[in-house]
């Protein structure tokens, strides 16, 4: 009886977290910033870029245009990318071409939320473009959760890219 | 030889009867089961829960039927046409759920889409360059979409006209004299399109893996298909059994 009651416990708590929002996007952009929100800018994701992307993804962007939060030398993107059949939502935080944050603010799928957790976001700090899967360092996986993980993986080499491209295009076209 | 030889061996002989003629009407049962649990075994190697049944017979035979009511607007020699919930860009069908189309625009080089109270704007190859909600901006409650005289998007919500900025990023109310505004029209569109889009919706419902899993239970041939499967089972059983016992009874 207690562990028919557990295990009701456990799947209850599960269905619960197959689609669960842990924070609004546009919380995570005010958190992000002190101060005022800067206006948002826009990246397409044409061309070479385009290409860059899909290398790094393993498939194109859903849409060719990206929207991009920054002040300085911080950026702040929100980026989705399937991880089985779910779009899982992350926010990430890029400071001078280091990843500063990752945090899953929607995750819709039913098995591996354990990406969400600190343990494992933590890996991605001060992370930078790199050789191992487009990261400098190596992120040790969750048993259960990789499409999860790898999804997680691509989001964050994803932003990183994404901001680097911001600072090539500043210099190819300063602003005034 | 004795009489209760004999007996034994005419008992064993109509078994044999019994045994043959149930596994000849077992065969075919045997066979789509077989063959269904096989490709089912490798469902996700083949993807059949990706691929769709496109065959009008069994589609009619599920039942299945398109949306009658379609809403189409004609914009930059094309048709954006919403059937159900599914978006399409002349016979492309645009990715997601859609509903509420309320106006399309050719503007610059793409297709701006009032939908589901959100701008989708769609490049000519039908690729998706943004998707824009409440939450970015759009004003709720999007009625109508057109475009002035100077080539400017607007959009008619309740009670205010609104247009936004280049980059569809700020969206500004302007004063409602809407006289120099063209606002996108529901279009007619011909019957032989209107057959291919539903033929095309049919083809998108049903995929190959629901229709093996049917055939493999029996469900797939209506109220008594079950039924028939349970009793072929039962004969598959009975056959195992049989088998076995005749086996047995002629190595002694």
């Amino acid at each position: 009886m207690q562990w028919s009651l557990l295990l009701a416990t456990v799947l209850i708590c599960n269905t619960s977290l197959a689609a669960d929002a842990y924070q609004t996007p546009e919380d995570f952009i005010a958190q992000a910033f002190v101060g005022e929100i800067p206006d948002p800018g826009i990246i397409w994701l044409t061309g070479k870029r385009k290409e860059a992307v899909k290398n790094i993804l393993g498939h194109r962007y859903p849409f060719l245009r990206v929207r991009y939060w920054r002040q300085n030398q911080r950026s702040v993107w929100i980026l989705q990318e399937i991880g089985k059949e779910k779009p899982i939502t992350t926010g990430i935080i890029i400071n001078h071409g280091r990843l500063e944050r990752i945090k899953v603010l929607i995750y819709r799928e039913s098995r591996g939320w354990e990406v969400q957790y600190p343990f494992f976001t933590d890996q991605f700090k001060n992370a930078r473009p790199g050789e191992i899967e487009h990261l400098d360092r190596h992120i040790d996986g969750i048993s259960g959760a990789t499409l999860s993980v790898r999804a997680m993986k691509k989001l964050a080499a994803l932003a990183l890219f994404l901001d680097a491209e911001l600072k090539e295009l500043e210099h190819v076209s300063p602003s005034p | 030889m004795s009489r209760h030889h004999h007996k034994k061996r005419f008992k064993l002989r109509s078994f044999y009867l019994w045994h043959r003629y149930m596994g000849i009407s077992a065969a075919a049962f045997v066979l789509l089961i077989a063959f269904t649990g096989l490709l089912l075994n490798h469902s996700d190697d083949f993807e059949f829960d990706k691929q769709h049944v496109r065959s009008g017979l069994i589609l009619d035979w599920y039942g299945i039927q398109a949306p009658q009511d379609l809403r189409s607007f004609f914009a930059g020699k094309h048709y954006i046409t919403l059937m159900g919930e599914d978006l399409y860009l002349d016979q492309y069908e645009i990715r997601g759920n859609s509903r509420q189309l309320a106006g399309v625009v050719f503007a610059g080089d793409m297709f701006v889409i009032a939908v589901n109270d959100s701008i989708l704007l769609l490049t000519l190859q039908g690729e998706q360059i943004d998707y824009l909600r409440g939450k970015d901006g759009v004003p709720a409650g999007i009625q109508q979409i057109g475009i002035d005289a100077t080539g400017s998007i607007v959009v008619r919500t309740d009670y205010e006209h609104y247009q936004p900025d280049a980059d569809f990023l700020h969206w500004q109310r302007r004063d409602n004299d809407t006289s120099s505004i063209r606002w996108a029209a529901p279009s007619v569109i011909s019957a032989q399109f209107k057959a291919a889009l539903q033929q095309h919706f049919r083809g998108e419902v049903l995929p190959v893996e629901r229709v093996l899993l049917d055939m493999h239970s029996g469900r797939f041939f209506g109220r008594f298909g079950t039924l028939i499967f349970d009793i072929a089972a039962l004969l598959l059983m009975f056959l195992a059994l049989s088998g076995t016992w005749i086996w047995f009874k002629r190595k002694r």
